[in-house]
């Protein structure tokens, strides 16, 4: 016997893999959509709580179905049935392959070497990939706004082989130096010196030498970065002008290699995230309707 | 130096009040047990410990959760080394009560990364003084100015469990090259643990995710279980495989039904969201927040009479499905949870 929701996953298919039109998905829809698609099939993913977990549940429907997920608490290769609310959430670990604690996930699976993809999100980020999600102001002692700080974000974003950041674009946010580093991009300080040298260095010798920023998701567009570690703008989203873009940016931003708008999510990933992913509505906001041809599908199969 | 410890003891069954005033005191180093604010915190205890007025705090921590935001809520922690002051991540993330204390100096904040914070533990547990790992080596985290400890004058050898050094920065001594970063362990005074069950004389189990809790129990000086139900030791010897502490750790048990409320004990309750997003909203006006610690920590009775105070139908609806260790019938989004009978990934792509 199955649900109904789950006799509704036999749609899947037939719901066209075309691009949706920009009036008919929301920002974090696109976003969402956006880090699905940076998930291949063979990866070892380290998520992190909200948007990264939409988009690797997401990729699992989709694109990877066979990517490995694993959850700072302890969670490795989860079969989620609903939305955790975080990464400890037993929702998490329904059918897992292994279900140990943090030694695990960060001794055993991310020292060890194993993760391919960290999914992280922060507060502010350098133009390096630096990532601050600790204290926002020049005093760290006595800072204009504190953030919750660490948590395992400078563990996976220098440990996995490739970090994918969301992070909310903002002016204040976008900046040529964090006030402080809690995760370090391609350049960091070598703290016996003071001086800024490129993370190759400091991490020579280690394993983790080439690990490190590889994309970052805003509300804007996507980013990439260059063989020196330096951040450039790969796509705008839809109806963002490099203006706008420019303007919400704290330095001088390459846009010289622009490969032009972020593919709009397809209304086969829309109906996968809305239905599937997150049906009862916990981190997405909203949703918008479907046009008419594709609500005939779903009504009428 | 850690002196040798232990011997081959029974616990002592206690009640809650009772455990507090023996195991806890002002100025103790201590650790608690679950992950954020969602899983097996031992809540019961923490607001126990917030009613008898323990002061002064050192909390060896992993991140934050509602212990801790009950002790913030009240000042009562003074020293904190941890690596995040969230306390769930629906309830608005940061722990508002910190950023009050820490921004007046009231609390020593000391920061490390989560899987620093992991390996500390770890050498605890496992009788080391220190432990190399390489996250994140460029981090502020790890810059010298950023000693909160050394900063106070903390780190001078006067109180035995503040090493000398936040971190030691090193070559690899065998390798010969590339760095490493030499961790302090982390040996708290007392650990408090919340377990779905625990044997007469000891022997405590639980279901789902793990944490930390094995390393902070064994890390630590002393250990208190509170525990949803006493049961007999051979119950759980049937399957020692499944038992993370064995009883010669433990040092004393308590009985305390919902004790971990309102984080999950997978497999019997889960998390009660709208409640925590309750907490985050009263903390966010000292006047709400003293009427809704009034209400919910010093009116009660006791622990017991806060859970009836809840009403059967709240905790009818947070009872765990014994399939998947959840509750589908509490609301946590804007729409009800939709009914499955396996994951759709498995469906649609195997395992």
């Amino acid at each position: 016997m199955s649900t109904p929701m789950e006799e509704r996953m036999d749609l899947i298919e037939r719901i066209p893999d075309e691009p949706a039109r920009p009036e008919e998905f929301i920002l974090q829809e696109l976003m969402t959509i956006a880090v699905a698609r940076e998930v291949r099939n063979d990866d070892i993913v380290f998520a992190g709580t909200g948007l990264p977990m939409l988009g690797i549940m997401t990729a699992h429907l989709l694109n990877a179905p066979h990517a490995l997920l694993i959850y700072e608490s302890g969670v490795c290769d989860g079969k989620t049935m609903h939305i955790p609310m975080s990464v400890c959430d037993q929702r998490a670990a329904y059918m897992s392959s292994a279900l140990g604690g943090l030694v695990d996930t960060f001794g055993y699976y991310l020292q060890q070497g194993f993760v391919t993809l960290g999914f992280l999100s922060g507060a502010a980020i350098d133009r390096y990939g630096g990532i601050n999600v600790t204290a926002i102001g020049e005093n760290y002692y006595a800072p204009v706004h504190r953030l919750p700080g660490a948590g395992g974000n400078p563990d996976v974003g220098t440990m996995a082989r490739r970090t994918v950041y969301i992070i909310p674009q903002e002016r204040r946010r976008f900046l040529d130096r964090n006030d402080y580093t809690t995760t370090p991009g391609w350049w960091c300080r070598d703290f016996d010196t003071g001086a800024w040298r490129p993370k190759r260095e400091i991490w020579k010798g280690t394993p983790f030498a080439e690990c490190g920023p590889a994309g970052v998701v805003t509300n804007m567009g996507v980013y990439r970065f260059d063989d020196d570690g330096i951040i450039y703008l790969d796509t705008h989203h839809p109806g963002v002008t490099l203006e706008r873009i420019r303007e919400q940016c704290g330095f001088d931003l390459n846009c010289a290699r622009l490969a032009g708008e972020t593919p709009h999510p397809t209304y086969r990933e829309l109906f996968v995230l809305r239905e599937f992913v997150d049906p009862e509505l916990i981190f997405l906001p909203e949703t918008r309707p479907y046009p008419p041809a594709i609500q005939a599908l779903i009504d009428r199969p | 130096m850690r002196p040798m410890r232990g011997s081959a003891k029974k616990a002592e069954i206690l009640t809650l009040e009772a455990a507090v005033k023996k195991y806890m005191h002002d100025g103790i180093v201590c650790a608690f047990s679950g992950f954020t604010a969602f899983n097996r915190n031992p809540v019961a205890f923490a607001w126990e410990a917030v009613r008898q007025g323990i002061r002064n705090l050192h909390v060896l921590d992993k991140h934050a959760g509602l212990c801790t935001w009950f002790l913030n809520t009240v000042g009562a922690i003074r020293i904190y080394e941890t690596d995040w002051v969230g306390w769930g991540e629906m309830a608005g993330k940061l722990d508002l009560s910190v950023e009050k204390l820490y921004t007046s100096g009231k609390l020593i904040l000391e920061e490390y990364s989560h899987g620093a914070m992991t390996m500390r533990f770890l050498a605890g547990a496992v009788g080391a003084p220190f432990i190399p790992y390489y996250a994140p080596l460029g981090s502020d985290l790890y810059n010298p100015a950023y000693d909160a400890l050394g900063r106070a004058g903390l780190r001078n050898g006067s109180h035995p469990r503040i090493p000398s050094r936040k971190f030691i920065e090193m070559t690899d001594p065998f390798a010969g090259e590339g760095k490493v970063v030499l961790l302090p362990a982390a040996n708290p005074e007392l650990c408090i643990l919340h377990v779905e069950k625990v044997g007469e004389k000891g022997t405590a189990r639980w279901r789902g995710i793990s944490t930390l809790d094995k390393e902070m129990a064994f890390a630590s000086d002393r250990v208190v279980v509170i525990a949803e139900e006493i049961v007999p030791e051979a119950r759980l010897r049937e399957h020692p495989e499944s038992n993370p502490i064995p009883y010669f750790v433990v040092d004393a048990i308590v009985e305390a039904p919902w004790g971990a409320f309102p984080s999950a004990v997978p497999y019997r309750y889960d998390y009660d969201a709208p409640f925590m997003r309750a907490m985050d909203r009263a903390s966010r006006n000292e006047a709400d927040l003293k009427d809704w610690m009034e209400e919910w920590v010093f009116g009660p009775r006791d622990w017991r009479a806060l859970i009836d105070k809840l009403g059967e139908e709240r905790l009818k609806g947070l009872r765990a499905d014994p399939k998947t260790g959840y509750s589908t019938a509490v609301m946590r989004g804007k729409r009800p949870a939709p009914r499955m009978q396996a994951p759709l990934s498995v469906r649609r792509s195997g395992y």
